[in-house]
């Protein structure tokens, strides 16, 4: 298997290729990166790829990382919710 | 509503539960794994005065004092929101929400993926879980396994398996990409190495500590390592070869590995086949911080504590009124220093729900923190000494322009 198609986002199937093609033209942050290839932007909300996402915007120099930021938000629900769940009118 | 309610029942968590709880504090442990411990649970190594650290035995006594104590548990739930509301913290969970003025995340650490084409095969996970599978379920991850990242953290969990009678093939390291740039360059692995030489648990280090002390000598290190490698309770570490393909039909069958100069860069022709039927990626630690970040705490990137933190005091106070940390959210360190930090949070929360006469013993507390770090058998970042006095810098400077701000406002 080559390295260009192994995966990085598992959730929307975001190939090493796919990020770091989009990283060397748009000269992207992370954040950029994540939303023009969805890298980071399924079902389990980046838990596995966002420091991969991070890793390759910073190698290509575009994504100095901020001291006092995170580079790609957290946002709620930081954990999957069942729509069961997520509709439940509280008692 | 409860008088303190904690995230996360590791070592921090679980000793702050019983600090609350013996200080008259009502208090709810919520997490997301089936019982208490968390990382502590796999843990199992001998120390160097010869006795044995077994984390499932600890996680057992912290978890029966708590319970004695009243501590209440919720396992098997996650949390997917905070936020403070009316003055009080609101945690959201698929249980059910709950509420509390003493908040404190004590989430510990997450492992940093390292892709290696055919990772997605079934049969390849991370370091953390084959300790886990092994430890504390007693389910080996496979007959034969290799070990891809050469770090503190494998090293010790190479030696659990092995200990478990699972064969490691071997400890060697991912291929260079944009995403494994220090843990793929032989020279950046075996600096990060050389520094914690104290750490008598693994014999890897040691090997390494004594013969290379300066850049001199370990440039030469690097580049006459044998190329076969040396072995540790006979598994052989590989600084010099690389993993550059995990191959396998439906699932892992082997792995691929090359051989690699000092700086990475593959030996082209240097090809060969190791079977295995497991592959365990070892990319550290970080700090999991994604609560803190919900909750809009100040962050700081700092390396040595293995990444961003939330900003916090020496009592383990956050900027936010009412949110406390502990443990390895706050940098990557040990278990015993997780509990240290614990101790000291459970009595900044009780003096902060109003609990009177706790001031010598959370300076004790706070002291026994710096002597734990100290004597630790497991240091994960060479300079994490570095790393606490800048944290703590920040807060300082925090707190100043806070009480400049407020004096101003008169």
């Amino acid at each position: 298997m080559n390295e260009n198609v192994m995966i990085i986002c598992r959730c929307e199937e975001v190939t090493y290729h796919e990020l770091v093609s989009t990283a060397t033209k748009y000269k992207c942050s992370a954040r950029e990166l994540k939303l023009r290839t969805r890298a980071g932007m399924g079902y389990c909300g980046g838990r596995t790829c966002r420091t991969m996402v991070e890793k390759i915007a910073q190698s290509m120099g575009t994504n100095t990382p901020t001291e006092t930021n995170i580079s790609l938000k957290v946002q709620p629900p930081i954990r999957p919710v069942s729509f069961e769940n997520l509709g439940r009118i509280s008692k | 509503m409860f008088k303190a309610i904690i995230i996360g029942s590791g070592p921090a968590g679980l000793t702050a539960a019983i600090t609350c709880a013996e200080n008259g504090l009502d208090v709810l442990v919520i997490d997301e794994y089936m019982s208490a411990g968390g990382r502590l649970l796999g843990q199992l190594y001998e120390q160097p005065d010869g006795s044995w650290w077994n984390g499932l035995r600890e996680s057992k006594n912290l978890y029966t004092t708590a319970i004695s104590l009243g501590v209440k548990f919720h396992f098997n739930t996650s949390v997917n929101n905070i936020e403070k509301r009316n003055n009080r913290w609101v945690v959201y969970t698929e249980k059910g929400t709950f509420y509390t003025e003493n908040l404190l995340l004590a989430t510990g650490a997450a492992e940093s993926p390292v892709p290696v084409p055919g990772w997605t095969l079934p049969g390849v996970m991370s370091v953390g879980a084959a300790q886990v599978m092994t430890n504390v379920h007693r389910v080996k991850p496979g007959k034969r396994g290799v070990i891809i990242g050469v770090n503190v953290l494998s090293s010790v969990i190479a030696m659990e398996l092995h200990l478990a009678g699972v064969e490691i093939a071997c400890l060697t390291l991912p291929k260079m990409n944009s995403i494994a740039n220090k843990e793929g360059n032989p020279s950046q692995v075996l600096d990060s190495l050389l520094h914690v030489s104290h750490m008598a648990t693994s014999p890897l280090i040691r090997y390494g500590s004594k013969l290379l002390k300066n850049d001199f000598i370990k440039n030469l290190g690097i580049h006459f390592y044998p190329k076969k490698g040396f072995k540790m309770w006979n598994t052989p570490i590989q600084l010099r070869k690389a993993v550059i393909e995990i191959y396998g039909k439906d699932e892992v069958e082997g792995v691929v590995v090359a051989a690699i100069k000092a700086n990475g860069e593959v030996v082209p022709g240097s090809e060969e086949r190791i079977q295995a039927d497991f592959v365990c990626i070892a990319g550290g630690l970080y700090p999991l911080v994604e609560l803190a970040a919900l909750a809009g705490c100040p962050f700081f990137l700092v390396e040595e504590l293995g990444g961003h933190v939330p900003l916090h005091s020496e009592k383990m106070e956050t900027p936010l009124e009412g949110l406390f940390v502990a443990g390895n959210i706050t940098g990557i360190e040990g278990a015993k220093v997780a509990a240290a930090q614990g101790r000291t949070a459970g009595l900044a929360m009780a003096i902060h729900s109003g609990i009177k006469g706790l001031d010598t013993e959370i300076r004790h507390s706070m002291d026994m923190v710096k002597q734990t770090r100290e004597s630790a058998d497991i240091q994960f970042h060479p300079e994490i000494e570095v790393g606490r006095k800048r944290i703590l810098r920040e807060w300082e400077i925090s707190q100043t322009s806070k009480q400049n701000h407020e004096a101003l406002m008169g």
